[in-house]
């Protein structure tokens, strides 16, 4: 293990592995290490089940190789993905009957019962039929995608979640995602118009966000109101909030890995989104027998092309989104998939052109123009290999072998330009990575090994071409390195353990570090089980957005020699029971940040090295998460969140904005033969703020004329603040209602949607605003949503 | 986006007065005959903030402050020499003043790279320190004049680096407000077409037949730090402040560039040119207004608005009616219409004259809003 000690000065770095440091990291890994060995246990004899998983189209009829199915034996841990060409294998089988259940999202689930004998294999294949459905072919049926996950691995602090699960969730304007993951436990939204995550007491820049495991650096839209997901583009998602296995890092509080959509159907099918906001569009379908799928979707708001139609006035602000996904069987078990997504806010406007209004001087106005988005690229290609009885790297392979190498670009840049090159601000990251893994699946152990390399361009730069100035110019070219292994190991019937380390070095801070995982399950019962979970994470790349109520997107900026490495430990402690149709979760949390890095407000951009404060951070909590998943019928989840979060610089003590104590989010959707209904109910107590005491003009010396003041109607009046979020918000409340119905017309579904947010006008406090300019000081609250109903349709061919 | 759509305010209500705290503005100029510093309390709730008309004499009452009067201020020379601020409102003698205290102290006696000490006592008790370093550099005294197409012509102003100066605070005046940044930079170029930033509607920066001075100061930390950051209006963080005992800042400022741009610019449209009254003998004995310069600052971008107007006019001076002889104008004209705005100065932040009427082919016929009467103005060849 790569371990690097870096010495400045004869001071070391504080987030360098020093001497004391590394003793103390020393003895956890031990620790860790120390408890697979206490877990072994005795099993019987056993056998083999193995076989081909193929999947046949509702449409074609053809049976296409059915790669990712699940394959569990029911009442066991034992758990397989079928490979690229849809094989599997169950090892380590008990002797006897067993019922071997298959899996796959948008298919119906099959069992068969078959007859285990000792050492030999039993051979089941199977051919999965599609899910009946209206609009989408993999879309519209509930699929419990975490009770898969249940037993096959300890799964600690995971959500998984299909696509179906999350339709029906009454939405704002346009179906997101990201919304739905904010009524997950631990995942506190810090206002109505944010979706920013903050995960368990964290940051909103500590969120790893993937999409088919590419880094999408800034996932919202403008002011943070919608995630640049599309809905009809999202197969499911992957929510870990706590320590997460060892192939992801990079983020303190979470991962959140959105899957795409693959359509198997045959010829092209088309779906349409029109909603009040915005128009989506997506085809998609498959291609060479089967062999390959393919889907391209765009979506763009409309209000400013219906501005101009309707009215002389202006509205100078649209997204849009661009995402292609495809996916190619080759020859000999290998598979290409390549997605690519880019998204553009515009927020560009000529101020001469605005209608208006009585100032005769209108036509003096200059232009503007603030764009963001974010592009990225990415190809991934694996190839299963079968049964390979070799070895690689001292390890014997396992009786199946993946072989996974990737390769992608992500990019997120910003531009501010006021009056056409007087006041320009650009930011920009963008990053190559290469990475590549080896998963050996074997009788009790799937060890996997990756690496990833990184080269990143981050710059941020201010200046002025009509003025010849730059205010500042930040550039940053540090590069990445990551060793990481892992081990799933089914120790037993009873006990599932996962651990792994994770190395990685950074240039520019001559950085690195070793980040420990470990997960425990234990299956008291088949449908219970208990777990444990430590490790240590990681954050070198952080957002100057700040704690602030709103988010409008994130600059990024590296760990250097000024900014050190943010690093925290998790610890999670849980019990899940699995239910006929649904399952109950608890866990509890301690996050302890070493390091978390607070946005310095009055940062000097054109000095370095008081960007951030590197703060101590502490947050516990527990959360709760019950879920119904019915195959028909109503479904839907309950989440409680309990959760305390603080900070410390200087002792000085702070709860972050997010700091939330309880959030209670209820979400039901009830899918009927033509109609679907959905609702959610929320709760929580407020988010801290800080009370504005007073306000301070600020007077301006006018050096022509050697004066105090110049007359300028403007007065730069400043608010004083308190101490930091001292305060509370009022708890706020909110129901949500959404109700669909399909038609059928000439072989195309319709599906006109309503969905009313804050049904019964709850007043949830947005913020509060302070007035100390009369005799007697007022505060004005202004509100969260208000009752905001949203029309849509979707048209499905 | 939704934001501005949909939220709304849900309530409104009394909140308990805080304490109102001292705030001090004070600065040392290397180019002022004395140095001033201001002190008033911050707002809590316990005053009603007036704003009469801006009096550049009396900075503080007239401009929504809440003057603090009767404190003992004193200014520490690195020559260990205690100088003692006069309040100007006992000696105006007519109430202004109120918080304006004033050192006499030239601006060129003040040494450079000295650390100059600040001392606030009020009657009350509290006490506010701050301390500065003056910066080097030589001090540009008087202003010196330059012509400006800004269709063309681009100023390029530079000067030597000034020993110990934190920044260089660039500002431009402007009609509707200065345009002023901070560079680390000795050099500048200012576009013709250069837009103020600091004003919402982004107006050009440079505006014809308008004097502009543009001032290069070198300064402090304290100033770059008081006047580069603001406060977020949500959390009140953000604002740097360097004086102890209160809110802020005590800093220094030399001035060492000093341009006066007449900006010009060609006058190809049709309602653009020079243009002189024209009446009977009486007529033209009482015209308030003698001359007019007009130039299309901006034409419009769309056909129903207007275009934008300025230019400059000479203005009968009489005992009764005192001010500017050349004065500002700003207008509009759209269809044959025309509106001027006759400024009492240069800035744009009030009116002394509107006059609203027709251009009738090189003729500008038009009724004087307060003064009455018509007025013929009719271009020069």
């Amino acid at each position: 293990m790569a371990r690097k000690t870096h010495y400045d000065g004869g001071t070391s770095h504080p987030d360098s592995l020093t001497l004391r440091s590394s003793l103390h990291l020393g003895a956890r890994i031990a620790l860790l290490g120390l408890v697979p060995a206490l877990l072994s246990a005795q099993d019987g004899a056993t056998g083999i089940v193995a076989g081909r998983v193929t999947a046949r189209g509702v449409d074609t009829g053809t049976a296409l190789v059915a790669a990712g199915a699940t394959v569990t034996i029911a009442g066991t841990v034992a758990s397989a993905l079928t490979g690229p060409d849809g094989r599997y294998l169950l090892e380590r089988v008990r002797v006897g009957p067993a019922t071997v259940r298959f899996r796959l999202l948008g298919y119906r689930t099959v069992e068969r019962i078959v007859r285990v004998s000792a050492g030999d294999t039993a051979r089941v294949d199977v051919v999965l039929q599609s899910d009946a459905q209206l609009l989408s072919a993999v879309r519209t049926q509930a699929r419990a995608v975490d009770a898969e996950l249940f037993g096959a691995s300890p799964n600690v602090s995971t959500i998984a979640m299909g696509s179906a699960a999350m339709a029906g969730v009454p939405s704002v304007g346009e179906p997101d995602l990201v919304r739905v993951v904010q009524l997950l436990p631990g995942v506190v939204a810090r206002n109505d118009y944010n979706t920013g995550l903050n995960v368990r007491g964290g940051e909103g820049d500590q969120n790893l966000v993937l999409l088919d495991g590419y880094p999408v650096y800034n996932p919202f839209h403008f002011g943070g109101l919608f995630s640049t997901f599309m809905d009809a583009t999202v197969g499911g998602i992957e929510l870990m909030t706590g320590a997460p296995p060892s192939r992801y890092g990079g983020r303190l509080s979470s991962v959140l890995e959105v899957r795409s959509l693959d359509d198997p159907r045959t010829g092209i099918h088309a779906t349409a989104d029109i909603s009040a906001l915005a128009a989506t569009g997506r085809l998609s379908g498959a291609f060479a027998g089967g062999r390959g799928t393919w889907s391209v979707a765009g979506r763009r708001t409309y209000a400013d092309a219906l501005q101009s139609i309707f009215t002389n006035n202006v509205f100078p602000y649209h997204f849009r989104d661009l995402h292609a996904r495809g996916t190619y069987e080759l020859p000999g078990g290998a598979r290409l998939s390549v997605t690519a997504y880019e998204g553009k806010d515009v927020l560009d406007a000529n101020l001469a052109e605005f209608a208006t209004d009585s100032v005769p001087t209108k036509a003096a106005g200059g232009k503007w123009a603030y764009d963001w988005g974010n592009l990225v690229v990415g190809s991934t290609l694996s190839k299963e290999l079968g049964p390979v009885r070799s070895s690689l790297f001292g390890w014997a392979l396992g009786d199946s072998t993946t072989l996974e190498q990737r390769v992608s670009t992500s990019g997120f840049s910003t531009r501010l330009d006021l009056g056409e090159g007087t006041l320009t601000q650009r930011s920009a990251i963008r990053d190559v990575r290469f990475s590549g893994s080896v998963l050996t699946r074997g009788m009790s152990h799937d060890r996997s090994i990756g690496y990833e390399v990184a080269a990143h361009r981050i710059r941020y730069a201010s200046g002025s071409t009509q003025t010849g100035t730059t205010g500042f110019d930040l550039e940053q070219r540090p590069n990445t390195g990551v060793l990481w292994i892992d081990d799933l190991w089914r120790v037993s019937s009873r006990w599932l353990v996962q651990g792994g380390v994770r190395a990685e070095a950074l240039s520019g801070r001559d950085w690195a570090g070793l980040s420990p995982r470990l997960s425990v399950k234990y299956l008291a019962t088949p449908d219970v089980a208990f777990t444990l979970q430590a490790g240590r994470v990681t954050q070198w790349m952080q957002s100057l957005a700040g704690d602030g109520a709103l988010r409008y997107f994130d600059i990024w900026i590296a760990s250097d020699s000024f900014i050190p490495v943010a690093t925290a430990w998790h610890y999670v402690a849980g019990m899940e029971r699995r239910l006929s149709v649904g399952s109950v979760r608890l866990e509890g949390y301690v996050k302890r940040y070493d390091r978390v890095l607070d946005a310095n407000w009055s940062e000097d951009p054109g000095r370095r090295g008081d960007e951030f404060f590197a703060a101590q951070g502490l947050s516990y909590g527990m959360d709760l998460l019950a879920r119904w998943q019915p195959a028909n019928g109503p479904g839907g989840w309950l989440a409680y969140s309990y959760g305390l979060s603080t900070r410390t610089l200087d002792s000085v003590r702070w709860s972050p904005g997010n700091d939330r104590r309880h959030d209670l989010d209820l979400v039901a959707t009830w899918p009927l033969a033509r109609y679907r209904l959905g609702a959610h109910f929320g709760f929580a107590t407020g988010t801290p703020y800080t009370p504005i005491e007073g306000q301070i003009v600020r007077r301006v010396y006018d050096p022509t004329r050697d004066h105090w003041g110049t007359g300028d109607p403007r007065l730069l009046l400043e608010p004083i603040g308190g101490a930091r979020n001292s305060l509370r918000f009022p708890p706020t409340h909110r129901l949500d209602l959404d109700v669909s119905r399909e038609f059928l017309f000439r072989g195309a579904t319709l599906a006109p949607y309503l969905s009313v947010v804050n049904v019964y006008y709850a007043k949830n406090v947005f913020v509060y605003v302070y007035d100390y300019s009369t005799d007697r000081p007022t505060r004005r609250a202004i509100s969260q949503f208000p009752v905001l109903p949203s029309l849509g349709v979707r048209i499905g061919f | 986006m939704l934001l501005l759509v949909s939220a709304c305010d849900i309530e409104k209500v009394g909140i308990a007065t805080t304490e109102a705290r001292l705030a001090t503005h004070g600065l040392l100029s290397a180019s002022a005959l004395t140095q001033v510093v201001l002190l008033e309390r911050t707002r809590n709730g316990t005053v009603q903030s007036i704003a009469p008309p801006f009096d550049l004499e009396d900075p503080l009452l007239t401009d929504e402050g809440i003057a603090e009067s009767g404190a003992v201020i004193t200014l520490s020379t690195p020559s260990g020499a205690n100088i003692l601020a006069r309040e100007d409102y006992p000696a105006n003698g007519d109430g202004s003043g109120r918080g304006v205290y004033r050192f006499q102290l030239p601006g060129v006696a003040l040494e450079r790279g000295g650390t100059y000490r600040l001392t606030v006592l009020t009657t009350k008790g509290e006490v506010i320190k701050g301390e500065t370093v003056v910066p080097g550099g030589a001090t540009a005294l008087v202003a010196e004049p330059r012509a400006f197409d800004r269709s063309r012509d681009t100023a390029s102003i530079s000067w030597p680096a000034a020993a110990g100066a934190r920044s260089y605070y660039v500002r431009i005046e402007t009609p509707f407000g200065p345009r002023a940044f901070f560079t680390d930079s000795t050099r500048v170029r200012l576009t013709g077409k250069l837009r103020n930033a600091d004003i919402r509607l982004l107006p050009h920066v440079f505006i014809p037949g308008f004097p502009q001075a543009v001032t290069v100061s070198a300064v402090d930390s304290n100033f770059y730090d008081w006047y580069r950051t603001r406060s977020d209006p949500l959390s009140g963080r953000g604002l740097l402040n360097h004086v102890s005992g209160g809110f802020g800042f005590f800093g220094s400022l030399v001035r060492i560039r000093f341009e006066e741009l007449h900006v010009v610019a060609p006058q190809a449209e049709a309602v653009a040119g020079n243009y002189r009254v024209i009446g009977s003998q009486d007529e033209l004995a009482i015209a308030p207004y003698l001359t007019l310069s007009v130039y299309v600052e901006s034409p419009s971008a769309r056909s129903d608005q207007p275009d934008a107007l300025s230019g400059q006019t000479h203005r009968r001076v009489t005992f009764s009616s005192p001010g500017c002889e050349l004065c500002g104008v700003l207008g509009t004209a759209q269809n044959g219409r025309i509106t001027l705005y006759f400024l009492p100065g240069w800035s744009a932040s009030d009116t002394a004259e509107v006059l609203t009427g027709e251009i009738r082919g090189d003729t500008i016929v038009g009724q004087y809003r307060r003064a009455g009467g018509i007025a013929h103005f009719v271009k020069q060849r």
